[in-house]
């Protein structure tokens, strides 16, 4: 009797463990290059997702594909792309891909922003983003040398010098803005995935424009305009050293004081 | 080394004996002067200010609460103090960061080591760590269920609670909760456990049997980021600190109905409860201060300076 319940308890274990053919596979395609700061935030979010995916079930992935290799795809799940600002466009814009999610990882084209294309999602910040900013900081400190960034090595608050550690733990080297961006990408996918349960590209573009509550690792929680760029906090930078955090404490509309607001 | 380890090992076993009488002492740690304030909550009085190490955290008593527990985040190690007598015990292992920690019924401590994803179980008797557990990253808040059956521990930038099974010490559910979770409580009675989330401005209700999340309210209250959870001795009333909102919020336990507020020191983080519910102490990182609630009144009666940047507090009462 006693060895049976053993075995019993054994088989329950085995069966309350999330099995193989329970694991959702997550492949992520990416156009760019496969050295350097933006490939390095790719594969630092990739490793991340991973972690969460252990718990949950997924597995990622990321494809590294050429343009051609992208327009000959049956399906894509999400796209990812370091590449520039007429390419992107021009992904962005195919019909083959207007159901999926499209990122830019490092243009600051505002062309890409005013041209409010459904499924493009810009993360970094834009250069009217960062104007923006500057205005704000020189309007208290017109001498200033200041300039904007959207991530920085030396970035503690919010969690950011731990996200900094993991990243030059990993890397060898410090995090900078293209590497957050690389990073930022994959882990709203994987956030979008966990919450969705879902790897169907028109439910994940959906959730991801409407409904996700992104921690960027930068204080407030992040979430996307409907030009498809990422609201988020930027530093004010002199001489390598943050000097201030923008929006400006007291600056009318807060992260929405950064950039073109909306499309209407 | 040795013989000091085992003269601190030997106190620590004589010390989980019999349950000590109340010194009445707060302990408040301070991060970033790498002090603990001892506070005689009597009179609202600091008595004394130990230095235990770097950048102090969570802090805990033992379950007779002879002794306190300190996690130094920046010396990997857990730093041990009598609370009679106010002695420096000495540090124990505790891995790499620890951050916060609970304790359980049976005198071990389950330790979150934030920047290794992992829990550590340490044995305070023998100063070993006898088991690490796999969670997500960046884990943070600890909570050990009144039979000391479940660990329940957040991992912030995974966004999960992950309840771990302490007979086996294995993971058995993930709960993906709103961005950044961070603090954690039972109910008195362990069917139901709280759990707060920084980014995502929520707090939920999880069925600790079924491990689903039976209620989850968005805090509405002005630059709101919920951070400690504490339950009243009567089960009814829950209070929330809210960091840069700089107030506690007192909800119904069931329903997490806002009933009020209480305005408090700035980037309120830590909290802690008198034995009687009567009195609420809240760490305040932005105004280094202790804020002492009243409860009847939800008002402030009293703020005590302290150390730089106060992290978390335990009251012996």
């Amino acid at each position: 009797m006693r060895v049976i319940k053993k075995w019993l308890f054994v088989l329950l274990l085995a069966l309350s463990q999330p099995l193989l053919a329970d694991v959702i596979n997550v492949p992520l395609h990416y156009v760019g290059p496969t050295e350097g700061s933006v490939w390095m935030g790719v594969q630092q979010g990739l490793e991340e997702a991973n972690v969460q995916g252990e718990f949950l079930g997924q597995k990622y992935t990321i494809e590294v594909v050429t343009t051609q290799d992208l327009l000959s795809l049956e399906h894509a799940t999400a796209i990812l792309l370091a590449t520039d600002d007429q390419h992107i466009l021009g992904i962005a814009e195919s019909e083959k891909f207007a159901n999926v999610p499209v990122f830019n990882l490092v243009s600051d084209s505002d062309v890409l922003r005013s041209a409010c294309i459904p499924n493009l999602l810009s993360i970094p910040a834009s250069q009217k983003m960062k104007k923006d900013a500057l205005a704000q900081w020189l309007a208290e400190n017109p001498n200033s040398t200041a300039h904007v960034q959207g991530w920085h090595e030396d970035f503690k608050k919010f969690a950011a010098s731990q996200l900094n550690n993991r990243f030059k733990r990993s890397h060898g080297v410090v995090m900078d803005n293209d590497a957050w961006s690389g990073w930022a990408a994959v882990k709203l996918l994987a956030d979008t995935v966990a919450r969705t349960n879902s790897t169907d590209a028109a439910v994940m573009l959906k959730y991801l424009k409407n409904d996700i509550t992104f921690d960027g690792q930068k204080g407030a929680s992040s979430t996307f305009r409907d030009t498809g760029q990422l609201r988020q906090l930027l530093l004010l930078v002199d001489d390598n050293k943050i000097v201030a955090e923008a929006p400006l404490r007291g600056a009318k509309g807060g992260l929405d004081s950064l950039g073109l607001k909306s499309c209407k | 080394m040795k013989l000091k380890q085992l003269i601190l090992s030997s106190m620590v076993l004589v010390s989980v004996s019999a349950w000590a009488d109340p010194t009445h002492r707060l302990f408040v740690t301070n991060e970033k002067d790498n002090t603990v304030s001892v506070i005689d909550s009597r009179t609202g009085t600091i008595e004394t200010t130990l230095e235990l190490g770097e950048r102090p955290r969570g802090i805990g008593l033992s379950p007779d609460h002879k002794t306190l527990y300190v996690a130094l985040s920046g010396d990997n190690a857990i730093g041990v103090v009598d609370v009679a007598t106010l002695k420096v015990l000495g540090k124990l292992k505790a891995g790499d960061d620890p951050e916060t920690f609970d304790v359980h019924p049976d005198g071990n401590l389950y330790l979150s080591n934030e920047d290794d994803a992992k829990v550590s179980v340490l044995d305070p008797a023998t100063n070993e760590i006898i088991e690490e557990i796999r969670v997500g990253l960046e884990p943070e808040g600890v909570a050990v269920s009144p039979d000391g059956s479940l660990v329940l521990v957040t991992s912030e930038s995974t966004n999960m609670v992950h309840v771990i099974d302490t007979t086996q010490h294995k993971v058995i559910a993930n709960i993906l909760v709103a961005a950044r979770p961070r603090g954690l409580a039972f109910s008195h009675d362990g069917t139901r456990a709280y759990v707060s989330s920084e980014i995502g401005n929520e707090i939920a209700i999880i069925d600790t049997k079924t491990h689903e999340i039976t209620k989850k309210v968005s805090v509405d209250v002005p630059r709101s980021k919920p951070m400690a959870i504490k339950i009243s001795p009567d089960g009814k009333t829950l209070y929330l600190t809210t960091g840069r909102a700089s107030k506690v919020v007192i909800m119904d336990a069931m329903t997490l109905e806002i009933k009020s507020t209480a305005d408090v020191g700035n980037r309120v983080w830590g909290a802690a409860l008198s034995r009687d519910g009567s009195t609420l102490y809240t760490a305040n990182g932005a105004s280094n201060t202790v804020s002492v609630v009243d409860t009847a009144t939800s008002k402030s009666t009293k703020e005590i300076k302290v150390g730089e940047a106060p992290w978390g507090l335990v009251l012996d009462d």
